[in-house]
């Protein structure tokens, strides 16, 4: 039966390392709008399906929403941001997105 | 003590409990949501088309594929179970994504956006506003 050896990674091989250099991406808010007749219950529960928050961060930011009229509910990669934006419309809720 | 329209149950079932009036209300907001969605001429297309970006006058076409196909499984999955006794989770969920969809383009479409307007709105708007925020409320408790 044959000996496997180990290959060896030289010093100097860093091929498969994490660059110093690192793109940094635009960060963009997901905002959800108030509005006069939407249950707050139906909005936690719509933040908890997409989000998979917490029942205590849900009702902070449908709080938020209620009281100051929108609440950035998540931050992050643009296409992300659109994605859960789309998502949030398809649930009935009026959301955008912004460059944060 | 008042019943409740929607009852999960042991098995996991949610027990819908709406007599013949009701379903032909939510049967009537799941249709125009379909409609809605399919012809640009009906009163709720363009609320259901608000641009993600406001800095654009309209949506990339693959964010505006992907809501609009949504949109329509949810109200077509909601459609077909509208005469159900016993919907699963996700048929739930496609009822509370539509009626929502439903409660929003009807405030739009009556551009009833402040607690001003709401006061002022005519008393039939007002209840079938009412409805359909009654059946959102005591689905989502269940959910």
């Amino acid at each position: 039966m044959p000996s496997v050896k180990p290959q060896r990674i030289s010093s100097t091989d860093t091929s498969l390392l994490v660059e110093d250099s690192v793109v940094t991406e635009k960060t963009w808010n997901v905002i959800v709008w108030n509005d006069p007749v939407t249950p707050m219950k139906v909005v936690e529960v719509i933040f908890k399906k997409i989000f998979g928050y917490s029942n205590n961060k849900c009702t902070q930011l449908m709080l938020q929403v209620h009281h100051e009229g929108k609440s950035v509910v998540w931050s992050g990669a643009r296409d992300r941001a659109e994605s859960y934006c789309v998502k949030l419309q398809v649930s009935g809720l009026i959301s955008t997105i912004e460059q944060a | 003590m008042a019943s409740k329209l929607f009852v999960r149950r042991r098995d996991g079932r949610i027990e819908v409990k709406i007599n013949h009036i009701g379903r032909a209300i939510i049967k009537e907001a799941f249709d125009n949501v379909l409609q809605a969605e399919q012809n640009p001429d009906h009163q709720w297309h363009v609320s259901l088309n608000g641009p993600i970006d406001p800095s654009k006058d309209s949506d990339s076409p693959l964010s505006m594929f992907a809501r609009q196909r949504e949109i329509s499984t949810n109200a077509e999955l909601a459609a077909m179970t509208v005469e159900d006794e016993f919907l699963n989770d996700a048929e739930a969920w496609a009822w509370l994504t539509t009626l929502q969809v439903a409660l929003r383009s009807t405030v739009q479409s009556f551009g009833i956006l402040d607690d001003e307007k709401w006061a002022s709105a005519a008393s039939d708007v007002q209840g079938y506003v009412q409805n359909l925020q009654q059946l959102l409320f005591e689905l989502a408790d269940v959910l």
